[in-house]
């Protein structure tokens, strides 16, 4: 475990020394493709702002009207079931549809339940691991004619339930472990 | 899509805050949100400023195509179409490897390249087995560093930051082959259109 735990310390370093690399002995002017991508980054993080402000404000109402309590009260049987803790029903309610909003509720998940709890891992783990399955699917079959997506829809929305069952057992090794 | 995540969660919040007599939390939960959402997004400047710098780098020096190189001869079988009549191989390979490495602004545009090419000459409205078998792929991909999730743990105060890599590669490693599985299997079966 520990070995894997320092080979997850090297990756973002190495990722950055591979680029220092490139700057320096590149044969292009390589530190202008480093500015001209921050840029973009840049913006477009800035742009984010006010999408991220109203689904914020939206998550934050539905989880302190207590709305979001009664229904993860209503889940919790099933969700227990499955081992999955029903404080991340927001979470997977929203992770389908939209990649702000699902952002916006893993802030709110993460600040109410404490990043390195169960509840935060498993949320990390959701977050990163699945995607917007309703909005890429439709994105990605926009440009053409195709209207018939047959099992693509079926597959992908089962994956990311499977997904979700797979983090909360996988994030549960992961704390017993670390 | 956003604008309806948005309304639905308003509408369900204020009528349940209204019947429980909770309007006090509600106010307070608006409020606390608005300021909250500009420390979300500001925790998120820094980190995605820097990533996409590092990245466009690595773009420019070429290793969307590298990587590529190192996928074709695993996406021979997960694509046996596209690749047999070499129709939008290249551009699934590209937009895979984008999609590993967490290039969402460059994957999109390839998918819709990839999924252009895969059309070509048909007149269907169905969609082709590579087809599903990409838009699966764009939903469940092999996620190498996933920097929003880290830079949000970061921001949070998290003692855990880099090692949730260790879950993320495995989840989505797994999520990743049982939807090649699944869906070269379901395609297998209700044959290809």
């Amino acid at each position: 475990m520990e070995i894997v735990r320092k080979i997850s310390l090297f990756v973002l370093p190495c990722v950055v020394f591979l680029v220092a690399i490139i700057i320096m002995f590149g044969k292009k002017n390589y530190f202008s493709s480093f500015l001209q991508g921050a840029k973009a980054g840049f913006k477009g993080s800035i742009a984010l702002l006010p999408s991220m402000c109203a689904l914020i404000v939206s998550v934050s109402m539905f989880i302190s009207s207590g709305a979001e309590r009664v229904f993860a009260s209503f889940l919790a049987p099933a969700f227990d079931k499955i081992g999955v803790p029903s404080e991340l029903f927001p979470l997977i309610l929203l992770r389908p549809f939209s990649g702000s909003a699902s952002i916006a509720t893993y802030e709110e998940i993460i600040s109410l339940y404490g990043a390195d709890s169960f509840i935060g891992i498993c949320a990390s783990v959701i977050m990163a691991s699945s995607d917007t399955v309703i909005y890429v699917i439709c994105m990605y079959f926009s440009a053409t004619k195709i209207r018939k997506t047959r099992h693509a829809f079926p597959v992908a929305l089962f994956i990311s339930f499977f997904c979700v069952l797979l983090s909360c057992i996988v994030s549960r090794l992961f704390l017993n472990m670390i | 899509m956003i604008g309806k995540c948005f309304g639905i969660l308003c509408i369900i919040s204020v009528i349940f805050a209204i019947f429980t007599g909770n309007l006090q939390g509600l106010n307070d939960g608006i409020l606390e949100g608005a300021s909250k959402s500009v420390t979300t997004v500001i925790s998120l400047i820094g980190i995605m400023t820097f990533w996409n710098g590092v990245m466009q780098v690595l773009m420019d020096a070429g290793i969307i195509n590298k990587l590529s190189k190192l996928l074709k001869p695993i996406l021979k079988f997960v694509f046996p179409r596209a690749f047999k009549e070499n129709k939008g191989a290249n551009e699934i390979t590209a937009c895979i490897s984008a999609n590993i490495l967490g290039l969402s602004n460059a994957s999109t545009p390839l998918a819709l390249n990839a999924i252009e090419k895969l059309n070509e000459d048909r007149d269907s409205d169905k969609a082709t087995n590579d087809m599903i078998t990409l838009a699966v792929l764009g939903c469940a991909c092999f996620s190498l560093i996933p920097t929003t999730v880290i830079a949000i743990r970061i921001a949070q105060g998290a003692s855990i930051t880099y090692e949730i890599i260790i879950p993320v590669w495995v989840v989505s490693g797994i999520c990743m082959l049982l939807g090649i599985i699944l869906s070269r299997i379901i395609g297998k079966i209700s044959g290809d259109c």
